[in-house]
Parts: C-alpha cells; structure tokens; sequence
C-alpha cells in the first residue's frame, strides 16, 4: 500500500479512537454529536434539539473532550520522545522509560509532597516542574553513565543502566515513603499517572509545548536517519553529531518531562508507538516522528478509554493498563530483535 | 591535494601514530598495511577527523582543524565496515542519505531533482539500481558493502577512506570492489586511501602504500619500490614472501592438474 494510503487510514484511525474516547462512557455520544458540540462551541453553531440543556453538552465539552485531547497530546508526545530516544541511542528498547525517567520524575515529586517545598515564583508548578527536572536529571545520567560503560550502548547496557538507575532512585524513593505514608496516595498518582479531572487550561499549555517540540524534532529527520547507522559515520557524513545528539536528546527528555509533569509516569506507551510505526512505514524519520504522535496519542486515548470504563464506575490508574500491556510487549521486542539485524 | 606532516594520533592522551607524513595527488591511491595493533586504524580515523590528532592534515592546503565538519565530510567520505543494522531503510533512501550535505537548507522540502539523479547515477554506478526499493536488512553482505559504496560516492567527495573494506567480502566481491574503486579515482580524478590486511589486493588497489610497524612509518612509496623481503618478514614477524611463493606454488600444481583434466573445472 502507497504511504500516502497509510498515513490517511492512520488519520482517520486517531479520529476514530478520539471519537471513542470522548463518545463512549456511563453516557454514550456519537460522533456527530461530539462535532456539532465542538461546532458550536468554537464556531457558534447552533446545537442538536437532543442536546440542549443535556447533561451530555456539559460532559462532553467540559470532561471528557479535554481529558481525551490531553491523552492524546501525552501519548503522541511520549512516542515522538521514545522514537527519538531510540534513533539516537540506535536502540529500539531505548526511551525515557526504560531510562529511568519515571523514578526520576516520582522521587522529584516525593520530595515536594514529604517536605511541602515550594519554589515561589512556580507556585502550584512547583510539583509538576520538580518531576520533570528529576526525571529528565534521572534519563541523562543514565545516558552518560551508559555511554562511560560502552561507548557503542549496546542493547543490553542500556537495559541494564536503565534498571539499575531505576532501582536505585527507587531505594531512595522508598526510604522518602517510609518516612512520611500520609502522602502514599499522592505518590501513587504520579507513579502511575491518570488523566481524571483534567481540563482545558491543561491542554492549553501543553498544546504548544508539544507542537513545538515535536516541529523541532521534525526538523532533525534527516539527522536521525544518519544516525541510526552510528554516530561515526553520522560525523563522516557531516553530521554536527554532538550537537545534534544532545539538541535532540534534550527535546525528547523535554517532551516526556512536560507531558509526565501533567498527569504523572506512564510508560511504554514510548516504547509501543515507534515500534508500531516503524513496522508499517519504515524507519524514515521523516515520517515516523508525525505517526509517531498519532499512534503514541491513540494509543494513549484507547488505554485510558480501557482506564475509565473496564471497572466503572470507578477508575484505574492508565499507567497501570499502559504496564500491563507493554511489558510483555517489551519482552517481545528484547527477545525478537534479532529478526531486526 | 592530501598532505600530511609530522601527524601523531591516539587515544585518551596515549600516541598510537607516530610522525606519519606523505602526500596524495589527484587520482592517486594509498595502501596502508601493517600487523593488527599497527596504528592502520587510528591514521585512519585522524584522517578523517574522528580522533584529534597533533601535526598538520591539510586538505588542498587548509587544515582540516581550521575546516567547519561540513566542508571537512564534502572532500573526504568513509566507507564504513558492514555493521549491525537497527532500524531498516530501502537501498534508496540509505543511498540519498549520502546527498546529506548537498540537502542542507531543505529540511522540511523533498530531494532536489538533482539529488535524486546523483542518487540513481550512484545506485546504478553500483549495480544495485534495479532492486532499489528493498530494504538493506534483507540484503548479503556483498550487496550492503554496496549500498555503503553508493552512499558513500553519493557525498560527491574527493577522498574515500576505507577501513579494511573488505572484510566480509568474498572473494569476487572484494575483487570487484577494488576494480571499481580503482576505475572512480582514475576516471574521476580522485583518491583511495584504504587500510587493507591483503597485499594482493593492496597492489591492485594502490599507487603508494604506506607500510606501519608500531605506529611508525616503516617504509612509503610504490609497492614494487617498497615491497622487500626484509621489510615484510620484519613488520609481520613471519617470512612473508616464502608463504606467497608457496601458494604460488600450490596454486601452480593446480593449474597442472586442472591441465591435465585430473580436476574437473569449476565454474
């Protein structure tokens, strides 16, 4: 099938999972009404006869459509940050999860809620600002110290840095908890992540971090191509590979911290995505990076959709059905990439 | 259009070349040979500006410290080893990586027609145009040396630098792949500088070669000036020319045999 075919079916497939996730529920919308909502709330169109004073137009419009284009946001951010990850690491179980990001992200978290720091000029932002600056402290040590081990980062180094970086941030983790359980449940949250009562000011300054993040990521597809083959043959092409490898490390970390330091870790979902991507349209970055978005956001609408409704009324954690599926698909990608040389 | 002057190279501060110097016209070849652990590698990656090196390296006279990276990979292009391949590409679209330098200023717009012509010119200069759009996982080894061959002549660049390029190869592909490599810098007025461990194919190849003993230059000039008993049998620590003019001779009794029909030939 002609790539042009495939990105419009990939299209139409995130419209459908978004139509999903803000459609299905306790109160099932279809399509059509979720548009002429959306209609007329931007464009004052005049509404359904069915949905005037409805409950539906409030839940729609005030939960449900926000929480679903965050998801999506979170998700397509996270899988461009993992595709990138993986290209300049050329390692196709690297990304800011198996790095360590979440360790990082939830002890910076921790140590605001044990100790109720607050930065002044941050305000509220001081949690969400403390997990990303951990996390990302967390994903480029384990970079360094990686490339310090082994200089090629073999698969098998970065899966291990990744753990042994996790675990050790995890011991401290612990002993912050142990010290302080009344803020166990808060820890939670951020350890495993959730998108219930967000709103339209949180898609709203997300929305332009990751459109632009993922822009400047765009603009490094050739680059990325190059250095997939290893950065010594990047440079002998004439590759900036320094600047080039920290600019887009930088953005991808970036990416994932600002996305995590909205709704707390979810994983795998960086891992899946590219994956995914690379199996139906090739490694060209040119087009991995923009269908790494739609998939990484669908993927993360339909498990949060899974979240939200599979033991209704109440909620699990995303981050848990994002585990469950992707470790065993994890394992799946470590023990199969041989059919990848 | 190549000069290197008192050049000394090496790794975490420790000099593995020592005092390397000779030049390169136009359409000439370099050999360099020597024993594992001569430094063959290491002049190799100073040359092309992946280590640091002390001395001078000019490039059509300007140092190559002095040049931006870019300009530094539009003269000199390496041909890489086969490596381990993670994420795959069509043969096409790893060729027009090779345009990289000639696309800058393009980022978010498709090849120049130029790009895509110079790609298939490279693609068919190799042999490898009419499967272009398979991917290079599922290619032999002789096929992906290749696709790094074309990718490599895709840079346009003045100097190609080979590291033991032929490794993996078998016996036609590595003769081919001298062949071609030859008939480009003799047709296109260019040079090859290659690290090679077989002197038969270091002859075919090359103008000069520049022999390596312990990081030193043991002797440079043309392999029939250059070649004797005394310098081979001292930098490989074994009696080189007895081992050729064995298998000559072995290679001799064949050809008596196969004279003779005892052998049935080959094909």
């Amino acid at each position: 099938m002609k790539v042009k075919y495939k990105i419009i079916l990939s299209v139409i497939f995130s419209f459908l999972a978004i139509m999903a996730g803000v459609g299905l529920g306790s109160i099932k919308v279809p399509p059509s009404h979720i548009i002429n909502i959306i209609a007329n709330k931007i464009f004052s169109l005049p509404l359904h006869p069915d949905l005037q004073s409805s409950t539906a137009l409030a839940i729609i419009w005030k939960l449900r459509l926000p929480r679903t284009l965050l998801a999506f946001l979170v998700g397509g951010a996270v899988a461009v940050s993992g595709s990138v990850m993986q290209s300049v690491l050329k390692n196709p179980l690297a990304s800011s999860y198996t790095l360590g990001v979440s360790s990082g992200a939830s002890l910076g978290a921790a140590l605001v809620i044990v100790t109720g720091f607050n930065i002044p000029f941050l305000g509220v932002f001081t949690l969400p600002v403390t997990g990303l600056v951990f996390g990302m402290a967390t994903v480029f040590s384990a970079v360094k110290f990686a490339a310090m081990m082994d200089k090629s980062l073999e698969t098998n180094t970065i899966i291990l840095v990744g753990m042994v970086f996790s675990l050790f941030v995890n011991a401290i983790l612990t002993l912050v908890t142990a010290m302080a359980r009344d803020h166990l449940a808060q820890l939670t949250f951020w350890q495993m992540g959730s998108f219930s009562l967000k709103d339209w000011s949180n898609v709203i300054i997300l929305f332009p971090i990751v459109l632009i993040g993922v822009i400047l990521i765009q603009s490094f597809s050739k680059e990325m191509d190059i250095m997939t083959f290893g950065e010594d043959q990047a440079f002998t092409m004439g590759v900036d590979v320094h600047k080039v490898k920290w600019s887009l490390l930088s953005l991808s970390a970036g990416l994932t911290g600002s996305a995590i330091s909205f709704v707390g870790v979810i994983g795998f979902i960086d891992l899946i995505a590219p994956h995914v991507v690379r199996k139906i349209f090739g490694s060209s970055h040119k087009i991995v990076i923009p269908m790494s978005m739609f998939f990484g956001g669908s993927f993360m609408v339909i498990c949060d959709l899974i979240a939200r409704t599979i033991v209704s009324p109440s909620e699990l954690p995303v981050g848990a059905i994002t585990a469950l599926i992707g470790a065993p698909f994890f394992a799946y990608v470590y023990f199969s990439r041989r059919r990848w040389l | 259009m190549l000069s290197l002057q008192n050049v000394n190279a090496g790794y975490k501060g420790i000099d593995v070349i020592y005092n390397i110097s000779f030049s390169l016209k136009e359409g000439e070849n370099l050999c360099i040979l020597g024993p594992n652990g001569c430094g063959k590698t290491t002049l190799i990656r100073a040359i092309s500006g992946l280590i640091p090196h002390e001395g001078s390296i000019k490039i059509d006279g300007i140092d190559i410290n002095k040049m931006k990276r870019a300009d530094v990979a539009a003269k000199i292009a390496v041909l890489s080893q086969i490596s381990t391949i993670y994420f795959s590409y069509s043969i096409y679209e790893t060729v027009l990586l090779g345009r990289y330098l000639h696309m800058k200023g393009r980022t978010f717009k498709e090849p120049s027609s130029k790009d895509k012509e110079y790609t298939d010119k490279c693609l068919k200069a190799v042999g490898l145009y009419s499967i272009r759009n398979k991917q290079i996982n599922e290619l032999s080894g002789g096929q992906l040396q290749r696709v790094y061959l074309a990718r490599t002549l895709a840079q346009e660049p003045d100097i190609i630098l080979l590291d033991e390029p032929t490794n993996h190869l078998d016996l036609k592909h590595q003769a081919e792949l001298i062949d071609f490599l030859r008939d480009w810098s003799k047709y296109e007025g260019h040079s090859v500088i290659g690290v090679m461990h077989d002197l038969n194919l270091a002859i075919k190849l090359s103008d000069k070669v520049l022999v390596l003993d312990k990081g030193r230059m043991a002797a440079y000039g043309k392999a029939t000036d250059v070649f004797s008993s005394n310098l081979l049998n001292q930098v490989y620590d074994m009696n080189i020319t007895e081992y050729m003019v064995d298998s000559l001779r072995i290679w001799e009794n064949f050809d008596h045999h196969l004279k003779m029909g005892k052998l049935r030939k080959v094909n």
